[in-house]
Parts: structure tokens; C-alpha cells; sequence
């Protein structure tokens, strides 16, 4: 099912991806506490932007963006 | 081998156990060894079977996540992390309502059907589906119905999410209802989670931008002062008079709640009330389950009481079959959860092999809190469940049965227990939630005695009563602006202008429709003399398992199309016994001779009737069966379509073509 070279999840939760250095501890529990429950998290995108080469969103137009997409999903019974 | 057949072994002997004790009662353990190793097993085994067997999850193929990775809703995620989002996108007041209110069969039959229907049918059509959407770019499940199946299974699976989600918030808000009236302890907690909600919106979106970790602490420690501050309310002569309120006026507020939520731009009130509520849940499971553990109750309740047979349970009419399985939807299966596992998560996952954990594992820690709603319902002495969850009219029906099972309680200690949990009565508090709070309050008080502490009772029930009004709350915010949404665009086809979501004549009055249309059902619910859990739980039941068939069609479709039509038993068994169960008690609600069952013979029984109401309850019998034939038509139209399109595919009179992405090698194997 899985190649025994891949790693076995993305480490980007923990800010380690695609050549960052380690993000401190706390950093690192806020980033999966964030994504966890759904929350933006704007340092991330800027990361993800930097690294794909693309000029991020302003942070008001992010957030914009995504309590947008949050508010289109509906929570389970 | 060996661990694994001692694993089996161990969960075959706590079930034999847990059949065949016959004792005044008997200890949690049985039932939590019984579950934990069903699931051990199931997914060491039959979850590797789907992943590598049925489906072939590769990990060298590139995921939506990977491919479209924008850093917004396609970002790939580390598998545990994912976990914990799905799971609470998927766990909401389901699990724990629908176990209680089953626990009038007895404490055995829930827990079967919670174990045996999530390894074989909920986690199964959880898993499917992921698999399904994550192939297809993170398509929705209507969707994959109109590209996989035809146009008419597009169209009833969205008829189905609408209907779904109107009786769905109608039956959440009963239960909201139901245990906030004449607490005023609950509603002024309740009532302080809106300003909480407010602030931290203005916190985050205006004040600190995206300072969410600030917002939600501050948030977490209003809302214990608030818990703490409404002891202080109740007690008040002036404070606690206005926070006492029936379950009418209740009723307006939610619905008059609901439609501001709806109108409210998203980062006001219900993303910060999400935010609120995922903690809390995310901890208070996990509390619970320590707590359990550690305490290890014992189950009050019989395995079996005689309404399982006879059918005329006061808490809800019906006998075991088919209505444990309509009753308990959330926990064993529910198609609701189809619908996220088309959404986000399918967006996020970083590896098709994490699909494994993230699509069955998540659904059996929901099975869990099923378990454990229905131990917190079973360790409660049965005169006090039937006490609290039976409407006096629905009491009066049943006082000779109840008196002959000695499920009887005296006035005083049903006064006492209420004064304990700092409440003005327990007596007929029907919906589930209050007994769930009253267990679980034992439990956390029994907890805290353990470690050296105080029994804090009246504190932990009001806990139990936010933890689960918090997300209850949560679920008519978003449910009701998702169905505007589906309102609007389907208005949109008739009047352009309305499907813009932006135009503001548009939204107020599609939110008003959808408010009104759940509206409807909860003022029926609060004022039907046999309580609305009688008639709207199976509704939903019904609906929701309806979602379950049109998803599991729509598995089944794929499979066949995939050339995997040997597997596709693996969705086909949970999709037969999903029909049969849904038809089973769609046609006993509707035509049941029985006057407490058959909403027509309810009518009919009522069409004499000099009562003032009885014109507006008749009224109601006819359109709640007319919903419910509306449900099974739904069913049947969205099976023959299948099934037509698998004689098809099968017969070879139409090409097996399946929509997947097309295949992309991943970038991960080559180093991150």
C-alpha cells in the first residue's frame, strides 16, 4: 500500500516542510490546534505562497476567504 | 496471530458476558472490553481489507492535496491531525442523543447495533466515500451521484441533503429545547455563549486578526464564568424568574437565533462559536472516556425490557426492530457523515493510505461515544430514565407496564435528584440530553470523589447541558446557512437574481424560508402532547439513513465501475440492510394501525376529537407521513437508478466509466 521510502505523513504540521528550519514547540501545538479545528492560520499560507512563488492574499482577504468557505459547510448531526 | 485471536477472543467473551448476565447489574467493563476489541480487530483486519483489496490505495498516487495544494482548503495534513478535524466535523449531538433514547430497550441492543453497524456499515460508507472524493478532487457526494450514477441520483441525493437538514435542526433544537425549559442555570449559560461568541468574532476578525489561539482562550474562560455565574442566577428571585422560560418562548428564540446566524456574516458568530465548541468537545470526550475508565460504572438498566417486544415504549413508540436502528443513526451509521467526507477532509489528506485511519478509524471513535452516551444513559436507575424521558401523557399510557418491569421512582427522589443537579424538576425532560447530563454528571462527580474532591454534581450536569447545547447550537448555525445556500440556488434556476448569495433580499428571505421550514417542525415537536421525540426522531432517523442508502449507492456504482463488482459486498450488505430498515419503519410510522406509532391512525384516532388542538394535530400526523413517504420515494427512486446502472455497466450495455483525476505520480517519495 505505501513505498517503504516515503515518509509516512506530511511533516509540515510541525513546520519542518520543503526546507524550513524546526518552528519552535509552541508554534508548532498552535499550527495543529488550527488546522484541527478548522481556524485560518495566515503564517502558514504566507509560507505555502513563498514557497509555490505565488503573491499571497492581504490577511483581511484571506480571512475573508476563509470564513467564506467555512460558513458553506455544514456540521454533522 | 496470537495477540490478535487473544484481542478476539477477549471481545467475544465480554459479549457472551453481556448476553447472558441476567444480575440486578452489571459493570461498564463488559460492554467497554466488548467494543474496544471489535474495533481493535476491525480495523486491524477488515479496514487493511478495503484499503489494499477493495480499493488499492496507492501511495505513489499524487492526492488533490498534493496536486492542488493552495494553502487554503487543498493543503495536505499530517494524518493525526486530520484525524482530529474530521472527527469533529463528523461527532455532533447524534451519538449522544440517539444511545439514550435507545437505552429504552434495555443496555444490549444499542451497543450491538453501535459495534456491529459501525465495522460493517457506518465506518464502511465513512471510508468509501473518502475514497471516492479523494479520486475525484474532493467532489461533494451529489456530485459523484450525478457523474457516477445519472442526473435523477443528483437530483434525490440533493433533495435528500435538504429534507436531511430541515428535519435534522428541527430535532437538534428539540432536544436544545427540551433541556433548557425551566432551567434557568442552563439558558442564562446558554444565553452568555452568544455574547462570548460575538467578542471573540470582533477579537479575531477586527481587533487581532486571526488572533484565533487569544480569542478562543479568552472565550474558554468566559464561558466557565458563565457556567459558575448561572448557579448564581437560578438562585436569584429576580434574575432566576427571568431566565425560566417554557418551551414555546424557547422555541422562538432558536428559531429567531437560527435565522440571524444565518444572516450574520460567518465570522461574527459561527465560526467563533465552532471554534468554541470544537475544544470543548474534543476534551470532553476525552475526559469521558478517562473518567469511565477509570470509574467503571455499573450498567442499572436491564440488557433487555419488555418494550424491545411489545413496542409501546414511553420514550418513543416501535419495537426493536426496525426502530433501535432508526433511533440510533450517529454512532453506527449516518449518511450525514458522507457529506464531510466529500467536503474538506478529502482536500487535506496527504497520502491515500491515511484515508485508512482518517475514514474508519474517525467513525469508530464516534461508535465510542455512542458507547459511552449509552453506558451515561444505563448507570441512571431505571425509574429515573423512564422519569425523565416519558412526557406525563406518554406516562399514563405506559404506568402498568413500567410498574410491572419495576422501572418506578418516587415523586421525592425524582425532587432530590433534581435539587442535587441544582434544576427545579427532572420530571419529564424528554429529548436524551438531560439524562445524558445526569449520568455524565455522576460519572465526572464519582471522577472527582476518586481524586479527593467534591461531587460538584449540579456543576458537572450544567456542564453536560452546555457541552452539549454548545454544539447543538453550533449545528442549526451552519445547517441553517447551508441550506440557504441550497435554497438559493435552487430559486436561482426559477429567478436569477436569487441565487447571487451576496444580494441581501435573497439571503434574508431564503434564511427566513429555511428558519421557518425547521421552525415548523420543532413548534410541533414542543407542543405535541406525546413530545416531538415520538414522532421527529424516527423522521430523522429515517432521513438520515436514507443519506446513508444514497451514499452507499453511490459506493457501490463506483466499485462496479472500478471492475471491483466481486467486492462490492462490502457496500451492498450495509446498503440491503439500510433499505430494509428504513422502508421497515418509514411504512410502520406511516400506516401502523397502532394510534401512537401510525402518524395516519393518529389522524384518524384524533378526527373526533373536541380538543381545541386537534385540528392543527391531525394537520401534523398528515404531513409528517407525507415526509416520510417522501423519504422512502427518495430512497427507492435513488436504488433503481443504481441498480439500473449496475445491470448496465454489468451486462456490458454501457462502458464502465469512472470520473477519477487523472494519475499523477507523487512528489513526496522523493524527499519533502
Amino acid at each position: 500500500m505505501s513505498r517503504p521510502d516515503m515518509p509516512q505523513g506530511t511533516e509540515r504540521e510541525g513546520g519542518r516542510g520543503k526546507g524550513e528550519g524546526a518552528q519552535p514547540l509552541p508554534t508548532r501545538v498552535t499550527r495543529v490546534l488550527r488546522r484541527i479545528i478548522g481556524a485560518p492560520d495566515y503564517a502558514a499560507y504566507v509560507e505555502h505562497c513563498r514557497r509555490a512563488g505565488r503573491p499571497p492574499l492581504s490577511e483581511r482577504e484571506y480571512l475573508a476567504d476563509c470564513f467564506e468557505r467555512k460558513g458553506q459547510v455544514a456540521r454533522c448531526c | 496471530m496470537l495477540v490478535w485471536g487473544g484481542i478476539a477472543g477477549l471481545g467475544a467473551a465480554a459479549f457472551g458476558v453481556l448476553a447472558l448476565y441476567r444480575g440486578e447489574s452489571i459493570n461498564a467493563a463488559w460492554l467497554l472490553t466488548a467494543a474496544l476489541c471489535t474495533y481493535a480487530v476491525c480495523y486491524r483486519f477488515y479496514s487493511r481489507f478495503l484499503a489494499t483489496r477493495v480499493f488499492g490505495l496507492d501511495d505513489r498516487r499524487a492526492t488533490p492535496a498534493e496536486r492542488l495544494d493552495n494553502g487554503r482548503d487543498f493543503v495536505p495534513t499530517n494524518r493525526w491531525v486530520l484525524f482530529g478535524h474530521h472527527f469533529a466535523a463528523i461527532a455532533g449531538p447524534g451519538p449522544l442523543v440517539g444511545p439514550v433514547l435507545a437505552a429504552q430497550f434495555g443496555f444490549l441492543p444499542g451497543p450491538l447495533w453501535l459495534v456491529i453497524g459501525v465495522v460493517l456499515g457506518g465506518a464502511v460508507q465513512d471510508f468509501t466515500i473518502l475514497f471516492c472524493s479523494l479520486r475525484r478532487d474532493g467532489k461533494s457526494l451529489g456530485q459523484m451521484a450525478k457523474d457516477e450514477v445519472n442526473a435523477t441520483g443528483g437530483m434525490a441525493g440533493m433533495l435528500a441533503v435538504l429534507f436531511i437538514i430541515v428535519i435534522l435542526l428541527a430535532v437538534v433544537a428539540l432536544v436544545l429545547v427540551n433541556a433548557l425549559k425551566a432551567s434557568p442555570w442552563g439558558l442564562f449559560t446558554i444565553a452568555c455563549t452568544i455574547p462570548i461568541a460575538l467578542l471573540m468574532g470582533w477579537w479575531m476578525k477586527q481587533w487581532r486578526p486571526g488572533s484565533v489561539g487569544e480569542a478562543s482562550l479568552a472565550g474558554a474562560v468566559l464561558l466557565v464564568l458563565a457556567l459558575v455565574g448561572g448557579g448564581y442566577v437560578a438562585g436569584h428571585p429576580g434574575l432566576g424568574g427571568a431566565f425560566t422560560q417554557s418551551g414555546v418562548s424557547l422555541t422562538w428564540m432558536v428559531i429567531g437565533y437560527g435565522f440571524l446566524a444565518s444572516v450574520l456574516p460567518v465570522w461574527m458568530l459561527l465560526a467563533p462559536r465552532d471554534y468554541l465548541s470544537t475544544f470543548l468537545k474534543i476534551t470532553t470526550i476525552l475526559v469521558l472516556a478517562v473518567a469511565i475508565l477509570i470509574v467503571l460504572p455499573q450498567l442499572r438498566m436491564p440488557a433487555l425490557t419488555v418494550f424491545t417486544e411489545l413496542g409501546e415504549g414511553p420514550v418513543f413508540a416501535g419495537k426493536v426492530f426496525p426502530f433501535a436502528f432508526i433511533t440510533i443513526a450517529c454512532g453506527a451509521i449516518s449518511g450525514f457523515h458522507s457529506l464531510v467526507a466529500s467536503g474538506t477532509t478529502p482536500k487535506m489528506i496527504a497520502r491515500e493510505s491515511d484515508a485508512r485511519i482518517i475514514g474508519y478509524g474517525a467513525m469508530l471513535m464516534e461508535s465510542f461515544v455512542g458507547v459511552m452516551a449509552m453506558i451515561a444513559a444505563c448507570i441512571l436507575d431505571p425509574g429515573v430514565y423512564f422519569a425523565m424521558n416519558t412526557t406525563p401523557a406518554a406516562l399514563a399510557q405506559a404506568s402498568q407496564l413500567l410498574q410491572q418491569a419495576g422501572f418506578v421512582v418516587s415523586p421525592a427522589a425524582m425532587q432530590q435528584l433534581a435539587a442535587r443537579m441544582g434544576e427545579q424538576t427532572l420530571v419529564a425532560r424528554s429529548g436524551g440530553a438531560p439524562s445524558f447530563a445526569v449520568g455524565m454528571a455522576q460519572i465526572f462527580s464519582s471522577l472527582t470523589q476518586v481524586l479527593g474532591g467534591r461531587a460538584f454534581e449540579a456543576l458537572w450536569y450544567h456542564f453536560a447541558i452546555m457541552f452539549e447545547a454548545l454544539f447543538i447550537l453550533t449545528t442549526i448555525d451552519a445547517g441553517t446557512r447551508v441550506g440557504r445556500f441550497m435554497l438559493q440556488e435552487l430559486l436561482g434556476h426559477v429567478w436569477p437574481r436569487f441565487g447571487q448569495t451576496s444580494w441581501y433580499p435573497s439571503v434574508l428571505l431564503t434564511s427566513a424560508g429555511m428558519a421557518a421550514g425547521w421552525g415548523y417542525f420543532l413548534y410541533q415537536g414542543v407542543t405535541d402532547p406525546l413530545g416531538g421525540v415520538n414522532s421527529l426522531w424516527p423522521l430523522f432517523g429515517i432521513s438520515n439513513q436514507l443519506l446513508g442508502a444514497v451514499a452507499l449507492s453511490v459506493g457501490t456504482t463506483i466499485l462496479i465501475k472500478m471492475g471491483r463488482a466481486r467486492f462490492a459486498w462490502v457496500t451492498l450488505a450495509p446498503l440491503a440492510w439500510l433499505v430494509t430498515v428504513t422502508m421497515t419503519a418509514g411504512w410502520e410510522k406511516v400506516f401502523s394501525p397502532d394510534p401512537k406509532l401510525g402518524f395516519l391512525a393518529q389522524a384518524a384516532a384524533l378526527a373526533g376529537s373536541a380538543a381545541p388542538n386537534a385540528g392543527r394535530l391531525i394537520f401534523n400526523a398528515h404531513l409528517d407521513a407525507g415526509i416520510a413517504l417522501l423519504f422512502m420515494g427518495v430512497v427507492a427512486v435513488l436504488v433503481v437508478t443504481s441498480v439500473w446502472e449496475w445491470w448496465l455497466v454489468l451486462s456490458r450495455r454501457k462502458p464502465p466509466v469512472v470520473h477519477e483525476a487523472p494519475y499523477v505520480e507523487t512528489g513526496y517519495a522523493t524527499g519533502d
